[in-house]
């Protein structure tokens, strides 16, 4: 019904195949524009296939799959090249190839001193195509296909800068940690195919209720393993170090893979695989925790930090842990919609950071900026709309996504009192580390004199407008988002109970963050220095982000090294290279000594061939 | 005459070649010698070609013959080159391919 | 052969026989002039006389073919191996110098003791398969008679094309890759080889 969907991923493949064979031949102009021109097409294919769904009924819009061929056929195993297309992946796509376009053309700009160019547009393509391939997969199979491709996509982008080391290492840390959420993954398709026969999506969601009653422990398993997977993607805790530190990348990366659509592979996937969660509330339970607990730890750490990104990527680790908060008391749509509107406003706030980082020359640090308010006034203007929508300001479209999670979080089935009160906390904190780094950039005296801001160029400043825009007026698609994710989670999700009351206290919680935020860093130094100095420890704490680093090095990688440096010394040297080289070496002394039987000399040969013979007669006649 | 001959015969002309080929210290003897034990077998194929009256054995020979003159235009190649580069012909020095 | 002629003496002769016992003679004579034309090759010390002793053991083994009824395997030998592949040799011959070779058959070395004990256990080996006595002819496909009809070349290609195949396109590429080879070994310069020491 759909075949054109394939060209989707098709169109991006070709770009990345085309810039890495004549990226180098080409001029930077037609590298850009092959760039952008893909993914801008493959949105427009999107547009279409959007199109289609909203014409046709809503119970056909689901278990749409596009089989190319029959990729592999056993007895016990069938597997086809198939793409599923429905509302819930066509939502996705419209983030990643809308959100990804506009990056791409933002990045047209950004990277435009760049040397390595065409290198960079081509792993723009290549992770395009590896997260299309994610949201339209149809089976477990190629969803971990896709996973694994967009995490390599990942690295690729945060090392991007090969001479940077923090940046190579950053890259391997976030692909350690990708593979981890990998290997759960595996497991889980194993043990879903292991429970079904099948791994295809609809096979395994038709035949879920049915087989597992709720909270059966194999159910439970499935779920937690293909949990640890998006825990990984999406950078919750405990698996969550990598996401501050990818912020080494190019930020145009930072914004498309590790705001607006990479990370939120996590919430995709539990979305769609609502059918297996619904069965298991434990899971969900633990989802929620795990989020509204990540929420507040990554809106913490991002308080006191100074580099501009790494406190964007804190907001994202929180935003992120409020999309798992809101499928883990089971309001899908909801997640989704913040997925939308948080892809719209991050996205910016990244760009924004971009544009800033780009006019101060690699300037990350927000101590040395402030006062760019009036160098850059659509900077200024932009990066204050999503900071207003990231702190869920009333009107703006991250309140209606964020306001509905929190009410969601006490009035769903799967939510209560405690969940609330810790979002809301988790909501402080947002205005408060939001404008702490607002103020910090943009109001206030310059503080590096030698710097010249000025603003960026219009290909990097018209898609921060429409991010804008979107940022702005998004919210009102909350009920259109409800009503067409509905087919895919079983019906809609029931509007929260207006309570005045509450919605209220949330409105001035986040309120109470942007005014303490005012408080500590507009009005003078000496409450900050106050504030710090009452809340050392805390604020110690917070600054080494919890010392989790030093955690894993001290359990982990400390232990492994030690057993490691053993293992290297008493087996390595002492056994398997003791054994190998004597080997080697005996073989090399029989061999120099049996070489003197190689004389060069025909002659000798061919009295050993007619020995040779003799000896061949001789069994042919005699035995 | 019966198969004994042949092979009686056959047996004798590879037994020569061998012979040669072992003793002969000039390669292109040493080449002709290889030649003779090729025909020595040749032979014992075309006549049991005959008496299984059957075409593959002559079909054989032809293959080896195709073989043989392969070897033999290869083997000049190699001797000549030989030649132009030492300026001699005896196997026994050319042995620089030793272990 | 001797059988026969018993057989003859017994049974009188008749003009078929006679022709046999010709035959037969013929076979013997020029097989025992094929060994002699090999023991030449190998005992001469000029390499032109043992070049030549080959073209009259090949034209020897082209006689046997024929009295073989292998007509075309005759003419293959003759002007393939007696022609050409010899007249290459004699070529390469006249190119590098028909150089004697010191070569006193009466000189017993260790060497040449060796050699010929080696080649002599070989043939009585060989010589013992032939305990298992005369092979009986088999009817086969090609008897005289067809043979006869179709004639030996057309024969052969029938069997060529059909059944052995792939040996003849395989026979094709060794011929190729020869000529690649040789070309390859006439074209390039080859710089004298220094002898390593060690």
């Amino acid at each position: 019904m759909y075949p054109h969907a394939w060209l989707i991923l098709i169109l991006p493949m070709l770009g990345f195949i085309f810039l890495s064979w004549y990226g180098k031949r080409v001029s930077k102009t037609v590298a850009g524009f092959i760039g952008c021109a893909t993914i801008g097409v493959a949105f427009l294919i999107t547009l279409t296939l959007l199109a289609g769904l909203l014409i046709s009924d809503p119970a056909e819009r689901v278990g749409n799959v596009q089989v190319a061929y029959s990729w592999l056929n056993m007895q016990t195993f069938h597997l086809d090249l198939a793409i599923l297309v429905d509302p819930l992946s066509v939502f996705m796509l419209l983030v990643i190839t809308g959100v990804g376009f506009l990056i791409h053309v933002y990045s047209v700009g950004y990277m435009s001193e760049d040397p390595e160019y065409a290198r960079f547009f081509s792993y723009m393509n290549f992770f395009i195509f590896s997260m299309s391939l994610l949201v339209l997969a149809a089976d477990f199979f190629f969803l971990i296909v896709g996973w694994a491709m967009v995490g390599l996509a990942s690295y690729l982008l945060i090392g991007f800068w090969t001479h940077k080391t923090s940046a190579v290492l950053a890259a391997r840390k976030a692909f350690v940690m990708n593979v981890i959420g990998d290997v759960g993954m595996v497991i889980a398709a194993f043990m879903i195919y292991d429970h079904f026969g099948s791994i295809s999506y609809a096979e395994v969601f038709s035949a879920a209720p049915a087989k597992f009653m709720a909270n059966d422990v194999d159910i439970l398993l499935i779920t937690l393993f293909l949990l640890v997977g998006a825990f990984a993607k999406s950078a919750q805790i405990p698996l969550h170090t990598w996401l501050p530190d990818a912020m080494e990348g190019p930020t145009p990366v930072s914004a498309l893979i590790h705001a607006a659509t990479m990370v939120t592979a996590g919430v995709y996937l539990i979305a769609r695989c609502n059918v297996l969660y619904m069965l298991a509330p434990y899971t969900l339970f633990l989802i929620a925790s795990v989020g509204v607990l990540t929420a507040l730890f990554a809106g913490a750490m991002g308080m006191v930090q100074y580099d501009i990104k790494r406190v964007i990527a804190y907001s994202t680790m929180s935003q992120l842990g409020y999309m798992f908060l809101a499928v883990g008391v089971g309001v899908f749509s909801v997640g989704m919609f913040h997925l939308m509107t948080h892809a719209f406003f991050k996205a910016l706030l990244f760009l924004g950071a971009g544009s800033v980082i780009h006019s101060l020359h690699e300037e990350q640090d927000i101590r040395k900026m402030g006062g760019l308010a009036r160098p850059m006034p659509i900077t200024f203007a932009t990066f204050l709309i999503a900071s207003l929508a990231l702190t869920a300001f009333p009107l703006t479209a991250g309140f209606y996504s964020k306001d509905a999670i929190i009410m969601h979080s006490y009035f769903s089935e799967y939510g209560n009192f405690v969940f609330w009160g810790l979002a809301l906390l988790g909501a402080g904190m947002t205005g408060f580390y939001t404008f702490r780094l607002f103020f910090y950039t943009f109001l206030g005296k310059s503080r590096s004199p030698e710097a010249h801001p000025h603003e960026s160029p219009w290909v990097m400043v018209v898609p921060l407008m429409i991010l804008a825009f979107l940022s702005l007026f998004a919210g009102h698609l909350a009920g259109w988002v409800n009503e067409f994710l509905a087919p895919v989670f079983g019906g809609h999700v029931p509007h929260a109970p207006h309570d005045s009351i509450m919605e209220a206290t949330a409105i001035t919680v986040s309120l109470l963050g942007i005014v303490s935020a005012i408080g500590l860093y507009l009005t003078g130094k000496n409450q900050l220095e106050f504030v710090k100095t009452v809340g050392a420890p805390l604020y110690d704490l917070m600054l080494n982000k919890f010392y989790i680093d030093e955690l894993y090095n001290f359990f982990i990688t400390k232990p492994m090294r030690v057993i490691g440096k053993f293992f290297e010394q008493r087996a390595e040297r002492e056994g398997i290279d003791f054994a190998i080289d004597m080997v080697g070496d005996q073989v090399r002394e029989v061999s120099r000594q049996i070489s003197v039987l190689q004389s060069g000399k025909v002659r000798w040969y061919a009295f050993n061939t007619v020995a040779g013979l003799i000896l061949v007669l001789v069994f042919v006649i005699f035995l | 005459m019966g198969t004994t001959f042949i092979l009686f015969l056959s047996a004798s002309i590879f037994s020569i070649g061998a012979i040669g080929f072992l003793i002969r210290k000039n390669p292109l003897v040493m080449f002709m010698c290889v030649e003779l034990m090729l025909n020595a077998v040749n032979l014992v194929l075309v006549a049991y070609s005959k008496f299984l009256q059957s075409m593959d054995g002559q079909v054989f020979a032809l293959i080896i013959m195709t073989v043989a003159a392969a070897e033999v235009v290869v083997g000049l190649a190699i001797i000549l080159t030989i030649f132009r580069t030492r300026h001699e012909l005896n196997v026994d020095h050319i042995d620089v391919l030793k272990g | 052969m001797f059988e026969t002629l018993e057989k003859y003496w017994n049974d009188g002769l008749e003009p078929t026989m006679v022709f046999e016992l010709f035959n037969q003679g013929l076979t013997l004579g020029v097989g025992m002039t094929a060994i002699l034309a090999a023991l030449g090759v190998v005992v001469c010390s000029s390499p032109i006389y043992s070049a030549l002793y080959l073209i009259g053991h090949m034209v020897c083994l082209a006689l046997l073919f024929l009295l073989y009824n292998a007509e075309f395997i005759a003419a293959v030998q003759v002007v393939v191996y007696a022609g050409a592949v010899m007249i290459l040799f004699l070529f390469i011959i006249a190119l590098l110098g028909a150089k004697k070779e010191e070569l006193k058959l009466t000189d017993i070395t260790l060497e040449r003791f060796i050699a010929v004990s080696f080649v002599g256990t070989l043939f009585c080996e060989l010589l013992m398969t032939l305990a298992v006595g005369e092979t009986k002819p088999v009817t086969g496909a090609m008897t005289p008679e067809v043979l006869q009809q179709v004639g030996s070349a057309k024969a052969i290609g029938l069997t060529l094309f059909s059944k052995h195949l792939i040996p003849f396109e395989l026979a094709s590429i060794l011929l190729l890759v020869a000529t690649v080879g040789v070309i390859c070994l006439a074209k390039f310069q080859v710089k004298p080889i220094r002898r390593r020491t060690r």
